[in-house]
């Protein structure tokens, strides 16, 4: 901003007069009814469900032409929020959540994905829009009264609850971010406290996009150091089955944001930002084998 | 211009859907927007109604906003000043209308990241040059040569806390006599 306004603003501010009454209360109620804030849940699930949030927010400045521009991976932002509906209905399935939409045939990510497709198909952009808030936000509700973990399938690897649920939230949150760069808008990162819970959840899935990736990570351990807001660090055992507490033999430094996106399949592990120490071919192949758990 | 690191975050809660950052950000801003909304409306009633939607919009489509370009209170302001100027225009055509039909409709306004246009912030450089010599010289200095209360406080030879005074009284003169322009 300019410096003349600058300058008025702050003597605006300097003798402003109040509202006669306070407008908060109005204003909150009127919020609630212009767009859904984030479902009321459990603070593990909190990640998921702002995440859920964020993207109802891009989806509330879709035109008509965004809803049907390819996304990502051939699909258009119609497909793509179908395809998000699919997979939270799955964990929906398995916890015991209402399942949205046509009763569920195809109990794998891409067979039920198909069938949300071809539901929505029929559907306008906004009845798929809500058709996928109102699953997400059923699946919310449900889990703040589920135990976190409990061990799950829901047409992938069986998890803990929680797991499930954040990684619903890394999910939605790549997609997010992939329609915000489409529509030339600028997503700001989730808060910290959401952040981390989800890199954790990445730096645990190491030994598994390894062992998927043909590599067998047993008795060695990474210490990975996340920068930014919502880092941190963590000794991970790459073995499925180690045992934490194992000497550390390879070191990598990456941003937070760029290492959950590694694991959400966007970037790419030879050019992200990252220092690798230690055994650095181990390191290497920890980081390369990253994108191995992101499917469609 | 990059937004201060508080309105980063509160914009990461308000893209999230938690609605209490909604209610911190009206707690800091809403009488500085009530504030200019009266101003150029000269009606409560409107200007409240002018508040509410700001944040509203706010709320609504928060990825509008882009703490890369500018603070928070700056678009906010933007936003409110926009909406106040467009409802005199609209209130000014009604009146006219009924005098005389028109012919031609007036361009929209441009759309600006400023809350300003040219004739109004000519007036705010006018009311500058108003100001008694002691306070025209700290605002110019903190303002139109981006010092610090220290360094106005340095080049003035005054303490810091008396620039910082100077300069807010100066605020205060600037609001009154811009108050007495626009009635």
């Amino acid at each position: 901003m300019d410096p003349v306004g600058r300058l008025y603003l702050d003597a605006v501010a300097e003798d402003s007069p109040v509202p006669e009454r306070s407008l908060r209360p109005q204003l909150l109620a009127g919020a609630r009814a212009r767009r859904r804030p984030a479902a009321a849940t459990v603070s593990w699930a909190a990640p998921y469900a702002g995440r859920v949030a964020a993207l109802d927010a891009l989806l509330a400045s879709a035109v008509d032409d965004d809803w049907s521009r390819v996304i990502v991976e051939g699909g258009t932002l119609q497909e793509l929020v179908a395809h998000l509906a699919a997979k939270d209905g799955l964990v929906a399935a398995a916890v015991g959540a209402p399942v949205l939409g046509p009763p569920i045939g195809a109990g794998d990510a891409l067979g039920r994905t198909a069938e949300m497709q071809a539901h929505e198909r029929a559907r306008s952009p906004e009845q798929t829009r809500r058709d996928w808030r109102a699953q997400a936000d059923a699946l919310c509700r449900h889990v703040a009264g589920a135990d976190p973990d409990r061990i799950v399938s829901a047409g992938g690897p069986a998890a803990p609850v929680r797991d499930q649920v954040l990684a619903r939230g890394l999910e939605t949150w790549v997609h997010t971010d992939d329609a915000a760069r489409i529509a030339g808008l600028r997503l700001p990162h989730p808060v910290p406290e959401h952040v981390h819970p989800t890199a954790d959840l990445c730096a645990r899935l190491l030994p598994w996009t390894m062992l998927l990736s043909g590599l067998d990570g047993t008795g060695r351990t990474l210490r990975l150091t996340l920068t930014g807001a919502g880092g941190g660090a963590w000794d991970v055992p790459l073995g499925v089955e180690d045992p934490p507490g194992g000497p550390i033999d390879a070191y990598v430094t990456a941003d937070v944001v760029d290492f959950c996106f590694l694991l959400g399949g966007r970037g790419e592990p030879g050019t992200v930002a990252a220092e690798l120490g230690g055994d650095v071919g181990l390191a290497g192949d920890v980081l390369r084998s990253a994108p191995a758990l992101s499917g469609p | 211009m990059a937004a201060p690191n508080d309105d980063r975050l509160l914009h990461q809660r308000v893209v999230g859907g938690d609605e209490s950052a909604l209610g911190e950000i009206y707690d800091r801003l809403s009488s500085l927007i009530f504030g200019l909304s009266v101003r150029v409306t000269r009606d409560r009633v409107i200007a409240e109604d002018i508040t509410q939607e700001v944040f509203l919009i706010f709320w609504e489509r928060p990825l509008a906003y882009d703490p890369d370009r500018g603070s928070l209170r700056a678009w906010l302001a933007t936003i409110a000043h926009r909406r106040a100027v467009d409802h005199v225009r609209a209130e000014e055509r009604r009146r006219v209308s009924v005098l005389a039909p028109r012919l031609f409709e007036p361009a929209p306004p441009r759309l600006e990241d400023t809350v300003l246009d040219a004739d109004e912030a000519d007036r705010v450089r006018r009311a500058v040059r108003r100001l008694p010599e002691a306070l025209r010289a700290a605002v110019e200095l903190a303002y139109y040569g981006g010092r610090t209360y220290r360094q106005v406080g340095e080049e003035l030879g005054v303490p810091e806390g008396t620039a910082k005074s100077r300069i807010r009284t100066a605020l205060r003169r600037l609001a009154e006599d811009l108050a007495e322009q626009e009635a």
